[in-house]
């Protein structure tokens, strides 16, 4: 604990009250053994709102990020579970965690990118009629304005086909010159593969390469530290980077809950990305070293099968996920500071996954991140998956080319989290 | 009297070798259906349903008094409609659409492109490279055209949708060599098919002329596939006729051919040039 040490009985109830109406509008005073979502006192944002916010006061690491089943969600709960946590042995697995060395060797820098939505922009209020939520649940409850779905005519090539070719024209490079196709997502269930799908529809060159990365959330962010690492072998040092979801049309046949298929939108990203010796260009941003691991005390936190009969089931816990993916993209944030020798205050952008805007909302406020510094595609499109914190960066990079300050640097940081719970990051840099 | 509405033009030698429209049977296309042009998807899906496409028209090639291409006088465009008396034909597979002509005469209005292009849609179709001409495709090279037995193969012309479309140049300057790589419906693609579609062609030409000379050809194949490109993707349907080339005396082979890309290229397209 940091700030707050061996709080007693009696002072983590009133720590807990504290912390519980610091989030309420004024005047609401709940009970100490009502449950504060049973009640409607909180949503479940605002409940792990409650929970990070005890996290980063006291520091007790996932506080609150399992909460038992059948344990109310009140006031006196929370003052027990601070007790609790305080009792139990420090973790041993504090270690920091693996991140890769930096290293001497060729670098490799974004030349091009582009992103693609679905066509069709569907109202928050239209989703929640559609699938029988209550009233503002996605407008207020995720602060989703309206989601991004894919037209009849559209699919995961055709979102990522137009993804692409956006950034293969801002790059100027012909499709001839790219070595190897990247790329990910999860909607995507045929065979031939979405990389191997992708490469013909792009009419790439028979000997430049095809293939998929997994990582769910977290595939771009992967797919990109494939690439870096495969660029240094490749005769043209030209790789092409792809995501693209159309979740609508998955989750629309799947026996998901109502609350989850309300979250997502349909969109690809694509990033051309180059050996970074083989480029003059001063303004192209360098991708910096990645970070990554797996952590599975969250893994049934997202659940998704598929059963014999080809039915799709989802086990969802929403407040556990969205909890979980909070702190761990801020501890990514950490690792990101440490890995590129720069404050995340030095951070023009932090393009981050998404789950939906209110997890962002509060993962900026505990990181102490300025909300405009992310940009929030999901409030507009909703939870594009593998492609969300590629849009993000897309949107990042192109108000820095907006932007004309040679004297300082550009920085972004690039954080994603996905069920398992797999997480990666990495920084973009510019020189000066 | 025989009436054609003219799909293909396209160079040949010193000339242009002419495919026309023939309906079969008396079924018109009606307002409706050209207004609302199908998708590749609801075309896809009323195939399978029938289990085939009922042709409405057939591919016929007009062949001239003498030879096999029309002077380069030849004054028709595509949609124009022109009637033919059929002179006695002895048409050689794979090139079984040949009729020999006493000469072209106008008869009537010509069709949009748009129109055009629904009544290819109701003619020789196929959605993969199997089906293109009912025979085996090979390919010599890794990158290289395809061909097909001029034996084997049961038409010499078939239209296909396709999904995206890149073009290569080759050659010296002022000895240009355009070609198509195509991806078809069905995920296949051509690699390298020599376009000889003549609006294509012209409008490569004016490409090349409007261009300063120090221009390489992959300057000019960037241009191709940047602004144009975007261009001609855009169009509500992307259609193309891939065609035999004859073969050549003992070769045994009769190579394939862009010969109609839709939609068709639009001057104005050059203005970026």
């Amino acid at each position: 604990m940091n700030s707050l040490e061996n709080l007693d009985e009696s002072r983590a109830l009133e720590f807990s009250r504290r912390c519980v109406l610091g989030r309420l509008p004024s005047g609401v005073i709940p009970g100490d053994d009502d449950d504060l979502v049973e009640t409607e006192v909180l949503d479940s944002m605002g409940w792990v709102d409650v929970l990070i916010s005890i996290e980063s006061a006291t520091g007790l690491r996932d506080f609150g990020g399992t909460w038992p089943e059948g344990k109310a969600k009140s006031i006196r709960a929370l003052a027990d579970m601070i007790g609790e946590a305080q009792r139990k042995p420090p973790d041993e697995n504090t270690r920091e965690p693996f991140a890769a060395e930096p290293r001497d060797g060729p670098e490799a820098s974004i030349q091009g990118w582009g992103y693609a939505l679905g066509s069709v922009t569907v109202e928050a209020d239209q989703i929640e009629q559609e699938l029988h939520l209550p009233p503002h649940k996605i407008r207020d409850g995720a602060g989703i304005q309206s989601l991004r779905f894919a037209a009849a005519t559209e699919d995961e090539l055709i979102l990522g086909q137009r993804a692409a070719d956006i950034a293969l024209e801002m790059a100027e490079v012909a499709v001839e010159k790219i070595d190897f196709l990247v790329a990910t997502s999860t909607t995507f269930l045929a065979l031939p593969s979405f990389a191997a799908s992708l490469h013909s529809r792009l009419l790439l060159g028979e000997s430049s390469g095809a293939f998929d990365v997994g990582g769910a959330c977290a595939g771009m962010i992967y797919s990109l530290a494939v690439a870096k690492a495969l660029l240094r072998t490749t005769p043209q040092g030209v790789a092409l980077v792809v995501a693209s979801e159309v979740h609508s049309r998955r989750l629309s046949a799947s026996g998901a809950p109502a609350e989850f298929r309300g979250l997502f939108g349909d969109g690809a990203c694509a990033l051309l990305v180059t050996r970074a010796a083989d480029t003059n260009q001063k303004s192209s941003l360098r991708l910096g070293d990645f970070v990554w691991g797996c952590s599975g005390t969250f893994a049934s936190s997202l659940e998704i099968n598929v059963r014999e009969n080809a039915e799709m089931t989802v086990e969802f816990k929403g407040e556990q996920l969205a909890h979980a993916a909070i702190t761990q993209m801020d501890r990514i944030l950490e690792v990101l500071e440490n890995k590129s020798g720069r404050a995340r205050a030095e951070a023009d952008y932090l393009a981050l996954h998404q789950p939906n805007p209110r997890v962002v909302e509060i993962l900026a406020e505990r990181a102490h991140v300025a909300l405009e510094r992310i940009p929030l595609m999901s409030r507009t499109c909703g939870n594009l998956g593998s492609a969300a914190c590629g849009v993000s960066l897309c949107q990042a990079l192109t108000n820095l080319r907006a932007r004309h300050d040679p004297s300082r640097p550009p920085l972004i940081f690039m954080a994603a989290v996905a069920p398992g719970l797999v997480w990666g990051g990495t920084f973009l840099f510019g020189k000066r | 009297m025989r009436e054609l509405i003219l799909s293909d033009i396209t160079v040949m030698g010193p000339g242009y070798c002419v495919i026309g429209l023939e309906r079969v049977g008396s079924a018109n296309l009606d307002a409706s259906a050209s207004a609302a042009l199908p998708t590749p998807e609801s075309m896809q899906a009323a195939d399978l349903q029938k289990g085939r496409v009922c042709a409405r028209f057939r591919s016929v090639r007009p062949l001239p008094r003498i030879g096999a291409a029309w002077p380069k006088t030849f004054p028709y465009s595509r949609g124009s409609t022109v009637c033919f008396l059929p002179a006695p034909s002895s048409a050689v597979p794979p090139h079984l659409e040949d009729q020999n002509t006493h000469g072209l005469a106008t008869a009537g209005e010509a069709v949009s492109e748009v129109e055009l292009v629904d009544m290819l849609r109701t003619a020789e179709v196929s959605a993969n490279l199997e089906e293109l001409f009912g025979c085996e495709l090979h390919t010599d090279t890794q990158a290289g055209n395809a061909w097909v037995d001029p034996g084997s193969a049961t038409r010499s012309i078939c239209g296909c949708h396709f999904r995206n479309v890149r073009f290569r140049v080759f050659g010296d300057p002022g000895d240009l060599n355009l070609r198509a790589k195509v991806l078809l419906e069905s995920g296949e693609t051509l690699n390298s098919l020599p376009v000889v579609d003549r609006d294509w062609r012209r409008f490569f030409d004016d490409l090349v002329q409007s261009r300063s000379k120090s221009r390489t050809t992959l300057e000019l194949e960037a241009f191709l596939n940047r602004a144009i490109r975007k261009e001609l993707l855009r169009a509500r349907y992307l259609f193309a006729r891939i065609g035999l080339a004859r073969g050549r005396p003992n070769e045994g082979k009769c190579w394939l051919m862009l010969d109609s890309l839709f939609p068709q290229p639009n001057p104005a397209w050059l203005g970026g040039a």
